[in-house]
């Protein structure tokens, strides 16, 4: 038996309505998107960072990546991602990607793993920045998020009962060579979509009546609401609305799960999935009232205060990050250096301090003695990532997508202080101004945007007033 | 040792035009600033014995400054032990420390130190700033310019001690005042206080004019032990005193807890061997003119404070009050500051005392400081992580 024993979501604070994407359709749609700072690897950090299993790495002994957006090749995300958490180097680490189904695709693995291998905890993640082409935005679903979530052999908020995926040779869209291809949508879907679709429900192991939400995630799913209902299904009564997309959009890898959590979150009972895309794959689980009181359960980042994007240009400008030309978006040379960012990643990325055996004064760069007392025994200490401002200055000349860059001096709860650039910044508003003696949090980004190479490090936002 | 004075003399003084000097070369200002010095000492290039060149940033112009090679080539000054030194915006005072030092462990017995920077050759946004973008640690202090590590202190220094946006104001409409009586200086026109405010943002709070121009420049001191000066030739100036502190890092002061943003530490440190040094210990009553490093207005107010000019909190009663204009109680960048002059920054630190020194020899025109007899300069580099002090007197 294997469990979803705890999870996160990250959903980006921008949003982008349709109206502002094509006013003329009339459309009522809405998609969470990243920061300029932000892609799939902050956002999967800033998922699985909060998981409490997570940061404990001796007991994660496989990650699994799932995302249609990679930012590497010849790289894995997952162990990318791994070492950010701190996690225990040789470990199992693969990534999933060929559709938007890679999310599921990761979970029945996980199951597997969990299930039939031996493997105590899986973390899973699923990260989706992916955005359509530019003018070709109402056509494409798409929206960010990430996924993380911790399958395990200890009880948790919900049992994975069965786990099956049925192939099929048959897609309806999809890319040969870099080339988008698309088959006569009637036949790929009656014999694609139709015909798989029909295989899973019928050798796929559970009883309709004992199910509480069917969660159908296909482009296509209207057309097997039929297929439902001669499975057994009550389409009122059990069908679970995608009411998720209207306000983040669809995120790809992440959806199925994203969904999957939210029926988990809307009342117990037994949550049947079918993940269509090329192939579908079937999850069951069984959520107890019993199981779900005494863990640690907190709710997903779903419904946060968000921010409206209200021009095109400001979205152009935050999808891409930097100048558009004619030619495309242009990038930034950035010294980042792979030897600085491996050698000093306890501190630049663990957020590992020191602080003086003698005064108690706690440093974030590391010095052979105390600069306060000179005293020379200095004890590592774990900085918080919360704080307060001491100074901040808005910086008008340093090339950023959109001036200023507001650097801010932040005294550390629990000690230490580090000085970080203020992010999410991009329409001033009260809530982001920033005056001495503000809360804040420290969040990992991109140091840079539109780089070409990978420059990630702590940024603050301040906090939300409550 | 290091209390007593070093009794060394300064007897000869050059300074470029400091400006946009898009026609002459990093070699061209060399050569008229090392000329104006010799010219003035009475003596000629093959009597100085040792040299110093101070030029902070050879990598933002054509590569010139990296050694001292780059002062002899275009003197043609071969022969002789020549360094380069770089310490910041200190760097200028700096070779002037060494040159005196060299002269008091009898090295040499006629030094010169020279300072020039050659910053125009490339645009302002193509230097300092892509330096900083480009060259820095991929992480630490990324998001500052130079504007922006002293604006925080401005920022800091409003929220503790009741200081003004007019106060900082006040220094750049001052100094650009002053600026208008100096022939070399960069910018020679005066301002007002909506100017300064109204002018564009650098770092909040800091706005254009309360920022330094990036210019060329030079400037030169030839060097005598006291006791070697002659006086049917040389009008001396005497080195009552010099210190020099780094006392923060680079790094250091944005993620050390106890770094308070109020006051800069290398100046205290610096001020105090200098004082030493000179026997001062009512810097106020003892002192009759001051050029300190008003790379950014906010920095001139707090460097009241921490040469003692004032007590801490009280800089802002200092320029309300006009003490620090000319004819004030102790008038403070009567050149017209690194905010009208400009800011070779290797020049620089020479630059001031070269006009401090021409106060002390009643030879500075319009802006005179009326019966001058001791004056001091004073530079800070990094993000106040190093100071300079130099007293200087007209007396031995």
């Amino acid at each position: 038996m294997s469990f979803i024993k705890e999870y996160k979501v990250a959903i980006p604070k921008f949003r982008i309505t349709d109206k502002v994407l094509h006013p003329r359709l009339g459309r009522k749609g809405q998609h969470a998107i990243c920061y300029t700072d932000e892609d799939i690897i902050t956002l999967a950090f800033q998922a699985a960072s909060q998981l409490n299993l997570a940061t404990r790495n001796s007991e994660i002994d496989a990650v699994l990546f799932a995302t249609t957006s990679p930012v590497f090749k010849n790289r894995y995300h997952a162990s990318f991602v791994a070492d950010l958490l701190g996690l225990n180097q040789g470990i199992l680490c693969l990534d999933f990607g060929t559709s938007a189904r890679a999310g599921t695709d990761a979970l029945i693995m996980a199951d597997k793993l969990v299930h039939s291998s031996g493997f105590k905890n899986v973390l899973l993640i699923a990260s989706e920045v992916y955005y359509p082409k530019i003018g070709n935005e109402t056509r494409a679903a798409f929206g960010h998020a990430a996924v993380a979530m911790v399958v395990s052999n200890e009880k948790g908020i919900a049992e994975i009962t069965n786990t099956k995926s049925f192939s099929s040779a048959l897609a309806e869209e999809f890319k040969y060579k870099g080339s988008s291809i698309q088959y006569d949508a009637r036949f790929a879907r009656t014999e694609g979509f139709k015909n798989n679709l029909g295989l899973a429900l019928n050798e796929s192991d559970f009883r309709a009546k004992e199910v509480a939400h069917v969660i159908l995630h296909s482009p296509y799913a209207k057309l097997a609401f039929g297929q439902l209902i001669k499975a057994g299904f009550d389409l009122e009564a059990q069908l679970r609305k995608d009411d998720v997309e209207p306000s983040i959009g669809n995120t790809g890898a992440c959806h199925a799960l994203v969904l999957m959590i939210n029926a988990i979150e809307n009342g117990k009972g037994n949550v049947l999935i079918f993940d269509y895309l090329n192939g579908t794959n079937v999850i069951s689980l069984s959520t107890k009232e019993k199981s779900t009181s005494n863990i640690q359960h907190s709710k997903s980042t779903i419904g946060h205060p968000i921010s409206e994007i209200e021009s095109y240009q400001d979205y152009l400008q935050l999808r891409k990050q930097g100048k558009f030309t004619s030619k495309g978006y242009t990038s930034v040379e950035i010294f980042s250096s792979e030897m600085i960012s491996e050698r000093e990643k306890n501190s630049l990325v663990h957020l590992h301090g020191y602080e003086c055996a003698k005064c108690g004064t706690v440093y974030f760069v590391k010095a052979v003695r105390c600069n306060s007392c000179h005293h020379e025994e200095l004890n590592q200490k774990q900085l918080q990532k919360t704080g307060v401002v001491y100074s901040v200055t808005s910086e008008y000349y340093f090339p950023n997508s959109f001036a200023p860059t507001n650097m801010v001096i932040i005294d550390l709860d629990g000690g230490g202080r580090m000085t970080v650039q203020q992010t999410d910044d991009m329409f001033p508003t009260e809530d982001n101004t920033l005056r001495i003696g503000d809360k804040v949090s420290l969040v990992y980004r991109k140091m840079m945007e539109n780089d070409n190479k990978p420059n990630y490090f702590w940024k603050c936002v301040k906090n939300e007033r409550r | 040792m290091k209390d007593s004075k070093r009794n060394i003399a300064i007897v000869g003084l050059g300074v470029t035009k400091f400006g946009e000097l898009f026609h002459q070369s990093y070699d061209d200002l060399v050569r008229d600033a090392a000329t104006q010095a010799v010219n003035d000492a009475g003596i000629t290039l093959d009597e100085v014995q040792g040299a110093w060149l101070s030029t902070a940033f050879p990598e933002i112009g054509v590569f010139k400054g990296r050694s001292g090679m780059d002062l002899v080539e275009p003197l043609n000054l071969y022969g002789i032990p020549v360094t380069r030194v770089s310490n910041f915006c200190a760097s200028g005072a700096d070779a002037i420390r060494n040159a005196a030092n060299a002269l008091a462990a009898g090295e040499c017995d006629v030094a010169m130190a020279l300072g020039v920077e050659k910053l125009r050759d490339r645009s302002p946004q193509d230097s300092i700033v892509k330096m900083m973008v480009e060259l820095s640690h991929p992480y630490f202090q990324k998001g500052f310019t130079a504007a922006g590590t002293f604006a925080v202190y401005a920022k800091r220094i409003m929220h503790e001690y009741g200081l003004t946006r007019e106060d900082i104001a006040n220094i750049s409409v001052k100094n650009h005042y002053h600026g208008t009586l100096n022939e070399k200086a960069h910018h020679r026109v005066a301002c007002s206080m909506e100017q300064v405010l109204g002018s564009p943002m650098v770092a909040d709070p800091l706005t254009v004019m309360d920022s330094c121009p990036t210019t060329d420049g030079a400037a030169c001191v030839i060097m005598v032990r006291s006791e070697d000066v002659d006086k049917s030739k040389h009008r001396p100036v005497y080195v009552d005193g010099i210190g020099l502190s780094i006392s923060t890092g680079w790094d250091l002061p944005f993620f050390d807890p106890k770094h308070d943003f109020l006051s800069f530490q290398a100046t205290k440190d610096a001020a105090a061997m200098a004082y030493k040094q000179a026997g001062i210990t009512k810097p106020i009553d003892e002192i009759d003119l001051v050029e300190v490093h008003d790379c950014f207005s906010i920095v001139e107010l707090l460097t009241y404070e921490d040469l003692g000019l004032c007590k801490q909190g009280e800089a802002k009663d200092m320029i309300r009050g006009k003490a620090t204009q000319l004819g004030g109680e102790i008038p403070v960048n009567v050149s017209g500051g690194l905010l009208s002059c400009g800011h070779p920054v290797g020049a620089t630190g020479v630059r001031m005392v070269v006009e401090i020194a021409s106060h002390l020899r009643g030879t500075a025109g319009d802006r005179q400081v009326v019966g001058a007899k001791r004056g001091v300069s004073h530079n800070i580099g990094g993000p106040g992580a190093i100071a300079s002090v130099i007293v200087l007197n007209n007396e031995n």
